[in-house]
């Protein structure tokens, strides 16, 4: 490997232009596992890769691994709806998601990659007026923490968002929305790409196939792991495994309070632009959201299949629940068919809130439990998660979402549901 | 996995049935009872309810990386 890609720019692309082939080079492929590492982290999706550039980047860690079962880019991080947005209620979690938000608006430049950011707004829908309470309470909440947040009734719901207006009468009208314009999407997999050639560049070595089948420790403290090519000595080790973070939590001897379960997503044919924002609508038993992404398939997803699974594999009854109640809220897309249709390998966590801190030993971590929210919060996570990596203290943005919560009563309930993430 | 089978309804959809949660570990104390589950990745002892159905409460042992259903029974023993 002959060093870093080039600095991407107009200038770049002419110079390519006139150097002929050869000029662009891999973006990671080619480093060697080597036998011992300051930190290794364990996952090369959005977590982990951005984890690793932000120890690199803030806190100067080289001697830097990051190992990957598969491929960059291969779980979720590439299987998400790629909506990104700070609407939350608890202010332990909307500074956390704004900052997030924050990140993604100037990630491009950042990364000098293009992830394609597009704040094309994402709207939270209510059919009722008890709803339009919950959303209000919500959109206060943010207000008073500085985030965009515009409580629209039915009428600025439909002016912001015309197609809704598009069908004949319906049984459950819309009386109203939560509009926060800064929301919207980011292109999923340049992410991913984008944080592994920004953390190669800074000289870590992205290892894939490689995947960690356990941890050694001596005198309660962890020494390195054990992977499919053999032993890694690590002075640190960060597990950013979404969906299999309870699996880990089984390898290290410790019961997470976290459930493994399957969310499903799926998009249609490509269509001429139809969705100009992202519309989300939360009902008793389920939820829906629709977006249209820049290829033009539209793209649905909703709630989990409820029940345990590592299958990818999601049910008929979800799909056909999604797409029911997208039609109900969009009727024009009952006429478009289904192209492609995927599930991920959520972590469900019992509060609903994600997991950043130590497990087990005093120098192994874990970034994990995302729940609903993980690609949205990957510059902030990288950044906080790298903090906690390198300087032992949590940042204040994550200091509320250590493991102890759940046995201190000090839970991050959003819905305030109980301890089961399936019940709503 | 689509369908379960009801030790008194006999096979039905999976919608019919609710899963509640895993075994927690026997003798583990209030806080792991409410809040830790065992994630393993090829066998997992579940509670589940045929909700929409008989309303029997089942013990269910999975694996979760195939879908494949190991064994079921009530819960508390006994059967139809």
């Amino acid at each position: 490997m002959k060093g870093p890609e080039p600095r991407y720019s107009a200038w770049a692309l002419l110079r390519a232009r006139l150097a002929g082939t050869g000029y662009w080079r891999p973006l990671w492929s080619g480093r060697r596992l080597r036998e011992a590492y300051d930190v290794v982290v364990v996952g090369a999706g959005g977590h982990g890769l951005a984890t690793a550039y932000h120890l690199a980047r803030d806190h100067h860690i080289r001697r830097m691994a990051v190992l990957e079962k598969r491929l960059v880019g291969y779980g979720n991080v590439g299987r998400n709806t790629t909506i990104v947005r700070s609407n939350y209620l608890l202010p332990e979690n909307h500074y956390f998601y704004e900052d997030s938000l924050r990140r993604w608006e100037r990630l491009s430049h950042d990364l000098n990659y293009n992830v394609m950011y597009s704040p094309r707004g994402i709207v939270d829908l209510a059919l009722s007026d008890g709803e339009m309470v919950g959303l209000a309470r919500r959109g206060n909440a943010m207000r008073l923490a500085a985030i965009d947040a515009q409580l629209l009734d039915r009428r600025g719901v439909l002016k912001f968002a015309p197609e809704l207006a598009a069908s004949g009468p319906r049984r459950f009208d819309i009386v109203g929305g939560l509009l926060q314009r800064r929301g919207g999407t980011v292109r999923h997999d340049a992410v991913a790409w984008a944080y592994a050639r920004a953390a190669t560049a800074l000289g870590v070595d992205i290892i894939e196939d490689c995947e960690v089948t356990g941890v050694r420790a001596e005198g309660g403290i962890a020494t390195g792991v054990e992977t499919r090519r053999g032993y890694v000595k690590a002075d640190r080790i960060v597990f950013a495994v979404a969906g299999h973070t309870g699996a880990i939590g089984e390898m290290l001897g410790v019961h997470l309070p976290i459930e493994t379960h399957l969310l499903q997503a799926m998009v249609t044919e490509p269509v001429k632009p139809l969705v100009s924002s992202v519309f989300v609508y939360v009902y008793p038993h389920g939820e829906c959201y629709v977006t249209q992404s820049d290829r033009g398939g539209v793209l649905m997803g909703g709630f989990m299949d409820g029940f345990p699974s590592y299958t990818q594999e999601g049910q008929w009854f979800r799909l056909e629940d999604v797409v029911q109640s997208a039609v109900a809220l969009l009727p024009q897309l009952a006429s478009l068919r289904i192209l492609r249709h995927w599930a991920g390998v959520q972590d469900m966590t019992m509060d609903g809130s994600f997991i950043i801190d130590r497990i087990r030993y005093d120098n192994v971590f874990v970034n994990g439990g995302w729940c609903y929210g993980g690609f949205k919060t990957i510059p902030a996570s990288g950044a906080a998660c790298a903090t906690l990596v390198a300087t032992g203290t949590a940042p204040d943005l994550i200091r509320a979402h250590g493991l102890a919560r759940f046995a201190t009563g000090h839970l991050l309930d959003e819905r305030g549901g109980g301890p089961f993430p399936v019940r709503l | 996995m689509t369908r379960l089978t009801c030790p008194f309804c006999g096979p039905r959809d999976l919608q019919e049935f609710e899963f509640r949660k895993t075994l927690p570990e026997p003798d583990s104390n209030a806080y792991a009872q409410v809040y830790e589950r065992a994630n393993r990745l090829e066998d997992s002892l579940e509670h589940w309810q045929h909700v929409h159905g008989c309303r029997a409460w089942l013990l269910i042992r999975r694996n979760p990386s195939t879908g494949q259903v190991l064994k079921l029974e009530l819960m508390g023993g006994g059967g139809p």
